[in-house]
């Protein structure tokens, strides 16, 4: 990987250089992907997003300040993208039942039938959580974000992230017991 | 108390970053409390089982739609950048001409474009198309000249009656074309030929040359026809230089009578 870090990278952008956004773009758009995935449960929405929220790295790129890490500027985006578009799509097909595409996808070499119907229920618990929650439990669990990034993210006090994520995992545990027939192994 | 202080370090095992001293803390605690062992087992097991989530890969098109939107917001910032040339320029010498008062730069404006448009219009009229179209219609009567003199001297007399034809339509014969004529009039064997030449000279009778070789030419004819045509000519033209021709004419005894009341006639109508 490239060794110039995220934020000066973000620096050239921020002056001009905006070619340099595609090496950022090659690093987080995985990620990012996964991210709004996990949020919206839909591959073509997430895609969507993720070109929205590289689109409006380069329309604020002035407002970029070098003071945090790249990525929780980069998720602070991500997260207004996301409610941008949840404010749009309001009273449309509810979450849980867009994942549905997922669950009839045909299992890979290394996935059982088990396997994807842990995976199928997995994602409906997730959906079935509070988007705040939900948002936490993600930035933490996949994105490899710290609490104290999340708390910068959410501006608020690193306690609040942890005990949002306690609560998060808790009750993602109970809502997974629940849909699994309460037959958690 | 203590299971609060435990609890709260649970996110922080979870995600595998606690010191030595608060994991061995913990593990004391849930050795004899039950609730929170439960907890932090149910806690720690959904943890882990969120890691079948696969990480799935964005389509193709998501990379082309990025450098598609990149390569278009750098033509945008590029073309920003032609703008503040624009304004520089403006900033400079244009200042000093340009007005403060909007109703002023409209009016400005206005009469820029009204000078522009109608410097234009001239231009266009006197300049380019005008020459163009001169000096094509230059070139064509070059042309016709050229053949009508060519046809002249050819020896078929329907060829010269074609090369007097075409000096009909010439707006301004040369010198060489009224001088061919002329000596079609004079010379030409064919009757047919100098008269048709007599009606090609007559249209172009204000022309001092063809007015003169006319007056000339009344001598020299001897065909009736040429003579009673060249008269007809005369009295249309009322040239009274050629009432002395006529007079001379009508000397003449060999003259056909006709011809000689024809021309006593002309006489009368060119002295009143």
């Amino acid at each position: 990987m490239n060794s110039t870090t995220d934020n000066q990278l973000m620096e050239e952008v921020k002056e001009g250089k905006v070619e340099r956004l595609a090496i950022l773009f090659e690093r987080h758009q995985v990620p990012l992907y996964n991210f709004f995935l996990r949020l919206t449960g839909n591959r073509g929405t997430s895609e969507d997003l993720v070109q929205d929220v590289f689109f409006r790295i380069l329309k604020y790129r002035p407002t970029y300040r070098g003071e945090s890490k790249f990525t929780v500027w980069m998720y602070q985006i991500a997260r207004n993208t996301h409610i941008d578009h949840l404010r749009k799509r309001k009273k449309e097909v509810p979450l849980e039942e867009q994942w549905e595409e997922a669950s009839s996808r045909e299992p890979g070499p290394s996935e059982s039938v088990e396997q994807l119907q842990d995976i199928a229920l997995l994602r409906q618990a997730l959906a079935k959580l509070p988007l705040k929650k939900r948002e936490v439990l993600v930035l933490s669990r996949f994105q490899n974000l710290k609490y104290k990034e999340i708390a910068e993210l959410f501006d608020c006090h690193i306690g609040t992230v942890k005990a949002h994520v306690h609560r998060a995992t808790k009750e993602l545990g109970k809502i997974y017991f629940e849909l699994s027939g309460g037959m958690v192994s | 108390m203590k299971c609060k202080h435990i609890k709260v370090k649970f996110p922080d095992f979870l995600i595998g970053e606690l010191e030595d001293i608060s994991k061995k803390e913990i593990q004391e605690h849930v050795s004899t409390c039950i609730s929170c062992r439960e907890e932090l087992e149910s806690l720690s097991e959904i943890w882990t089982k969120l890691g079948v989530l696969p990480q799935e890969q964005p389509s193709d098109s998501l990379r082309s739609r990025f450098y598609g939107m990149l390569d278009a917001y750098k033509q945008g910032l590029e073309q920003e950048k032609e703008l503040p040339r624009v304004h520089k320029l403006r900033g400079g010498w244009l200042t000093h001409w340009w007005p403060r008062q909007p109703a002023f730069q409209f009016a400005f404006s206005l009469t820029l474009l009204l000078a522009g448009l109608t410097a234009g219009y001239f231009l266009n009229l006197n300049g380019k198309k005008v020459y163009e179209m001169a000096s094509l219609r230059q070139e064509v009567q070059g042309m016709r000249q050229t053949l009508a003199i060519s046809l002249l001297e050819q020896s078929s007399p329907t060829e010269r009656l074609r090369g007097v034809g075409l000096s009909y339509r010439m707006e301004k014969p040369n010198k060489k074309i009224i001088q061919s004529l002329l000596d079609t009039l004079n010379n030409d064997p064919n009757v047919n030929v100098r008269l048709a030449a007599v009606d090609a000279l007559y249209l172009f009778h204000e022309n001092p040359t063809v007015k003169e070789g006319l007056i000339q030419s009344l001598s020299r004819q001897t065909s009736p026809l040429i003579q009673v045509s060249l008269i007809d000519l005369m009295v249309n033209m009322r040239e009274r230089r050629a009432i002395e021709s006529l007079k001379q004419l009508i000397q003449d005894e060999k003259l056909n009578p006709d011809v000689k009341n024809h021309a006593e006639q002309g006489i009368q109508q060119l002295t009143y």
